[in-house]
């Protein structure tokens, strides 16, 4: 049994570490795909460009999956009610 | 008598903490995988193309659905399994 603020932090930590992570998988992805030239040490503006691209897209990518999955989860939570009422009006 | 549904509370939350981090490990590779078959390493836009996001849709619901379908069979192969060796051990005399 825990008391209450101690999930709210543990709530707020598990928060901070998905942003953590997706902030580092941001990173990787985004370099790896818009850095190619090594030839200078300075970031091009093309480069900085297609990564702050990459950035707002991959953003917008995950604010649509996580909508579609939502919808997923309700009428899969709704087939499962109405599943165990079938069930329910059966055995009666 | 009182100790025992506690005991199964705790198994309960457990099994749904469990369940909880299996779906966001799940969501997680579903992103990835997604983001890799849909959109193409060329980030002129910063918004997500029509075609990009009709890809998105379906690779989604797709994903899920295979994630339904390997659950359900490995489910009956892992009970067909079991039911397998708890024959076995029925059918010869315990080793020992």
């Amino acid at each position: 049994m825990n008391p209450p603020t101690s999930s709210d932090d543990n709530d707020q930590m598990r928060s901070f570490k998905d942003f953590l992570a997706s902030y580092n998988k941001l990173s990787e992805l985004c370099f790896t795909d818009c850095v190619w030239d090594f030839t200078s040490r300075n970031v091009k503006s093309t480069e900085e460009q297609c990564s702050l691209n990459c950035m707002e897209k991959y953003m917008k990518m995950n604010q649509r999956i996580s909508q579609r999955f939502q919808e997923y989860q309700m009428i899969a939570n709704e087939s499962a009610i109405a599943a165990a009422q079938k069930v329910g009006s059966v055995s009666r | 008598m009182a100790q025992l549904p506690q005991l199964d509370m705790q198994k309960m939350q457990m099994v749904q903490e469990l369940e909880i981090e299996m779906m966001s490990d799940m969501y997680n590779r579903m992103t990835q995988s997604c983001h890799k078959k849909c959109i193409p390493p060329k980030y002129k836009d910063a918004e997500l193309g029509k075609g990009e996001s009709v890809c998105l849709d379906r690779c989604i619901a797709k994903y899920l659905d295979i994630h339904e379908r390997i659950g359900k069979k490995l489910t009956q192969l892992s009970m067909q399994d079991e039911d397998f060796v708890k024959r076995m051990q029925g059918g010869e005399p315990p080793k020992s």
